[in-house]
């Protein structure tokens, strides 16, 4: 199989040749030590150089290695975004928010700005024109360019990880109750741009789309069910119904509590089934036959703090409970971020040799 | 009186609090004092609250609702505290660690404790060793309660610890850690005091530190 194929196929709950190994992010430093040092190198090189199967993310593009692109924001980045100057398959809006960048250059939400009715003005100030044909036309030549046999997704967002970030965590929980409407409002305004982004999308030889929408934590989701479904529901499943390719759908945290009405959406696949929060072997056995898996090798201790040998033990065992029959991926509880240990990194990769084959 | 209390504590428990700031105003009137108010109705209301999200049974909403009206009640009472002889359980310092600008769970936190009955400083993210170390001296405070939500930065609580033992002050608070990678084995290894599981936990190890 190629990898494309070995992707696709875990995509469909389908067993492949071996396990494939697919990641939402590698952080550009992180990439760069893989590469020994270079910044010129292709999407398929670095999947080469690690064995794994599709890319999507961004790349160094020969300049230095920034973090993170996903979480870039100002009302000043809409050139940025139509005018990409290194190569990335992201479709995410940016964040409406007061943003700060960390010494590494990480950036940060200091204050979400979507406070008040008032502040519905800022997506036209802060929205790139999801019409706007030039990043279409430049990622169309370089997914030409760069696709190989690899399997190529762009991340996009279903809206709500950017209602809650641009609200603020803490806004958004009181104006779920002190203006519901203006909440489902500010959901509506972020999916429906999501879903002219889609329009183009379709267009394009994306073999299948990531959803990158955080609402949970460790414990437990940032709401319940009942508001899972009067907020979220309805306008994530207008974006999934505007998705004409396969789909993952990515929350850190702990997703049990509204799992059930999560996976009415209809996505292929979960991601990252964080160890600390969720059970892989009571996701194999409770959605196992509904979604395919992904994740699940622990990036707050074993792939950061851990050994080489505490790898390839959890990578043995997460095959053993979650690869059975197919329909699992490996990858990282979240990204292979750029504080990951390089040989960590390296057992993986190692690890999934040994024992991904079926 | 018993009525009213419990009235208030309800209403505070399902954040309704147009009708809690209305009630302890009636309180207030019938002659109720402010610190009978805090200590029997919106500090066991906001417990009531911390159980339930602890439980699983409240979610983020919810529990910000309760804390809101909370206080609320607390702004329109402390007047009438600061007159009397009410005083706080005891003061902490919060702070998520140097190098982690995550500040979602260090915010709870601080909600929780306050709604707990506790004065907090919050010294807010990417807070030195060297700031917490002189928040100890200047506010005296009886906890320092760190925050991490990245591996990246849990060292930072490493030496925040050592920083407040060189300076000499590491025996005068008490120290808890928290946040997603954090876990009771590393508190144990860097010489915390206590690890809070999440927000109600770390109320819940507060109080048990001060008995």
């Amino acid at each position: 199989m190629t990898p494309r194929e070995r992707v696709m196929t875990a995509l469909r709950r389908g067993q492949p040749d071996q396990v494939p190994w697919i990641e939402n992010e590698i952080e550009e430093p992180l990439q760069i030590q893989i590469m020994g040092g270079r910044t010129d190198y292709t999407p398929g090189e670095l999947c080469r150089a690690l064995g794994m199967d599709g890319f999507g993310y961004h790349f160094p593009t020969g300049r230095a290695g920034a973090a993170s692109q996903a979480l870039q924001t100002s009302a000043s980045m809409k050139e940025s975004f139509y005018f990409p100057k290194k190569i990335t398959f992201d479709f995410v809006p940016p964040w409406i928010a007061d943003m700060g960048v960390e010494p590494g250059g990480r950036t940060f939400v200091k204050k979400g700005l979507l406070v008040d009715r008032d502040s519905l003005k800022l997506f036209d100030a802060f929205l790139p024109d999801p019409d706007h044909p030039a990043r279409y036309e430049q990622i169309a030549k370089w997914i030409e360019q760069y696709r190989e046999d690899y399997a190529v997704y762009a991340r996009i967002r279903l809206g709500t990880a950017s209602l809650i970030e641009s609200m603020g965590l803490d806004v958004f929980s009181l104006m779920l109750y002190d203006d519901p409407e203006l909440v489902k409002e500010m959901h509506l305004r972020f999916s429906e741009w999501t879903i002219k982004v889609l329009g183009h999308l379709n267009q394009l030889d994306f073999d299948f789309y990531w959803a990158n929408d955080d609402h949970a934590d460790t414990k437990m989701p940032w709401v319940n069910m009942e508001m899972y479904e009067e907020f979220f529901f309805p306008y994530q499943k207008m974006v999934a119904d505007a998705m004409r390719k396969p789909w993952a759908f990515h929350s850190d945290g702990n997703l049990f509590p509204i799992l059930p009405g999560l996976v009415k959406l209809g996505m292929n696949a979960i991601h990252p089934i964080q160890p600390a929060a969720m059970d892989i072997g009571r996701m194999k056995a409770e959605y196992g036959s509904k979604v395919c898996l992904i994740g699940n090798i622990d990036l707050d201790y074993t792939l950061t703090l851990g050994t080489p040998e505490e790898v390839d033990k959890e990578v043995k065992e997460r095959i053993a409970v979650a690869g059975k029959g197919g329909g699992y991926m490996i990858s990282s509880a979240n990204s292979l971020t750029d504080y990951c240990k390089i040989d960590n990194v390296w057992a993986m990769s190692k690890a999934l040799k040994k024992y991904g084959k079926y | 009186m018993a009525n009213i209390l419990e009235t208030i504590k309800e209403k505070c428990i399902r954040g309704k609090r147009v009708e809690v700031i209305e009630e302890v105003k009636r309180a207030l009137a019938e002659g109720v004092d402010a610190k009978t108010v805090m200590n029997e109705a919106l500090i066991p209301a906001m417990a009531v609250v911390g159980e339930k999200y602890s439980s699983g049974e409240f979610f983020l909403p919810q529990m910000m609702l309760g804390a809101r009206a909370m206080s609320e009640a607390l702004q329109l009472l402390k007047p009438y505290l600061a007159q009397g002889t009410y005083e706080r359980k005891g003061k902490a310092v919060v702070g998520t660690v140097a190098g982690d600008f995550h500040d979602i769970g260090k915010n709870i936190v601080k909600i929780m404790l306050e709604g707990g009955g506790y004065e907090v400083v919050d010294l807010g993210v990417d807070v030195s060793p060297e700031a917490f170390v002189n928040a100890v001296k200047k506010e005296a405070p009886r906890f320092i309660l760190m925050s991490a939500l990245i591996t990246l930065t849990m060292d930072s609580m490493r030496k925040t610890i050592q920083a407040l033992e060189s300076a000499g002050v590491r025996k005068q608070v008490l120290v808890g850690i928290g946040g997603a990678p954090v876990t009771q084995k590393f508190a144990d290894e860097i010489g915390a005091d206590f690890y809070g599981s999440d927000a109600h936990g770390a109320v819940e190890k507060c109080n048990q530190m001060l008995h």
